[in-house]
């Protein structure tokens, strides 16, 4: 097969900001962003209640978080499906097959992984930290604003750890967002549907676009913790 | 009132601490006169980190009691100063949360850290580091303050400046217990001195005496090794 032809063709496509495509693009960010940021938001404190304190259920968070961290997108996709259609118990919600119901199985899929790396990170920290928290008498939720504020440079990291989960991701967001056209479809599904048709140009376009974005949020993420270790703030 | 409490800031009674099976304190009694200078001495692993982490309330105790002022009125400074991920600045900001911009500038200037306030905490030399601790420690004028060997590997100058800060504390009335190796500056800095061995208190005595007829032939043993 003459791969040169439907690599032009992609450059094409993406030269010309295809609207399709760009739409594609622009909501496979979407809501790989979003679900990225709700995962950090509630992954990071909770990484960081986990490495700080003992309480009680910590153990079973810490199982659950696990379990989830090897679970098989297709089956968090299943679940999900069967949670939110109009059968499930929340069926009222309406979201299946909507960019929300994308949005819930990649938090999901990557809200484990926040937790899992954060606790890791915020262990280390914490074991660094405890007894100047501790002498000077630190509030439980002071000690967590500080342990997440003094993590930001690997914290990049751990976020740029999720959105490659999320963006990359295919078997669940397929099942719950059922790759409706102008829709629900992402850069993922898209590559699927459009390689099994046939449509290489625009599978190519698609993985040449999910590999930039790779790249670029690799490259952004190399220049700020350059910054950060040049100015002294390195972990 | 209770004359103990005017003229005692700390009393130890019985304390003892055990892990994995080895008893790090044993039975220690002593108490810290109010206003005072105490150095606490002793050999690597005699107890001195332990007993003052105890006292700090960084570390749980088997048995025993502490009579110490509350935690608010009690400040720490460690051998090796915890250092957060931020500037000189900031480091004294969230140490001193209540203190104004003003405030912080002038225990800067006090420190002779005013020129490095911008420079991140963790890249400060040991000196100032141990400096920027200090003022952090003694800007809400504690009743005492607990510092562990807050000298250990820094050079003559900057020795010289942390020790004239805990004189000026001390002036200022806040009572001190420090650990420390250095003959030299106990005698320089201490009123009263206790002696740990393995665990156990051998010897407590002012200063002086101390130095000059230790009652303890341990004791005599440790000042013939330091």
């Amino acid at each position: 097969m003459d791969i040169l032809s439907p690599l032009q063709i992609a450059l094409s496509l993406l030269v010309s900001f295809e609207p399709e495509l760009m739409g594609i693009i622009g909501l496979s960010l979407g809501v790989s962003l979003t679900a990225v940021g709700i995962s950090l938001v509630i992954g990071l404190p909770l990484g960081a209640l986990l490495a700080a304190y003992r309480f009680p259920g910590r153990g079973a968070i810490i199982v659950i978080s696990n379990t989830f961290l090897g679970m098989p997108p297709v089956v968090v996709g299943l679940v999900i499906y069967l949670l939110v259609s109009r059968a499930g118990p929340f069926g009222f919600l309406g979201i299946l097959y909507t960019p929300a119901a994308m949005m819930l199985a990649q938090t999901i899929l990557v809200l484990p992984i926040a937790i899992a790396l954060s606790r890791q990170v915020f262990e280390a920290l914490n074991a660094e930290y405890a007894p100047l928290f501790r002498s000077i008498g630190l509030s439980q939720f002071r000690w967590i604003a500080s342990l997440v504020s003094e993590a930001r440079i690997s914290l990049i990291t751990i976020g740029l750890a999720c959105f490659g989960r999320a963006i990359s991701e295919v078997g669940a967001v397929m099942i719950v967002g059922g790759n409706i056209r102008h829709s629900t479809r992402v850069m993922t599904t898209s590559i699927a549907q459009a390689t099994s048709m046939g449509e290489l140009a625009l599978a190519v376009a698609l993985g040449i676009v999910l590999l930039l974005v790779a790249l670029i949020v690799n490259i952004l993420t190399q220049i700020v913790r350059g910054r950060l270790q040049d100015h002294g703030y390195e972990l | 009132m209770n004359s103990d409490l005017v003229t005692t800031i700390l009393t130890i009674s019985g304390l003892t601490v055990s892990r994995n099976g080895n008893r790090l304190l044993d039975n220690v009694s002593a108490t810290v006169a109010r206003g005072s200078i105490t150095l606490l001495m002793g050999h690597n692993g005699a107890g001195k980190t332990v007993l003052m982490n105890c006292l700090h309330g960084l570390m749980a105790y088997d048995s025993g009691k502490i009579d110490a002022p509350p935690r608010a009125q009690q400040k720490m400074v460690f051998q090796k100063p915890i250092m957060l991920r931020r500037s000189a600045r900031q480091q004294l900001k969230f140490l001193c949360p209540l203190l104004v911009d003003a405030k912080i500038e002038a225990l800067l200037a006090r420190a002779d850290l005013i020129h490095r306030a911008d420079t991140p905490a963790r890249t400060l030399s040991g000196g100032e580091q141990q400096k920027l601790a200090l003022i952090g420690a003694l800007a809400t004028h504690p009743d005492i303050l607990f510092l562990d060997e807050p000298t250990a590997h820094l050079d003559f100058e900057a020795t010289k400046s942390i020790e004239s800060m805990i004189r000026e504390a001390h002036d200022g009335g806040t009572s001190i217990l420090m650990t420390s190796h250095n003959r030299a500056q106990a005698e320089r800095l201490a009123q009263h001195v206790l002696l740990l061995d393995k665990g156990m208190l051998v010897e407590s005595a002012p200063a002086p005496q101390f130095f000059s007829a230790p009652s303890h032939p341990l004791a005599r043993h440790y000042l013939d090794h330091v």
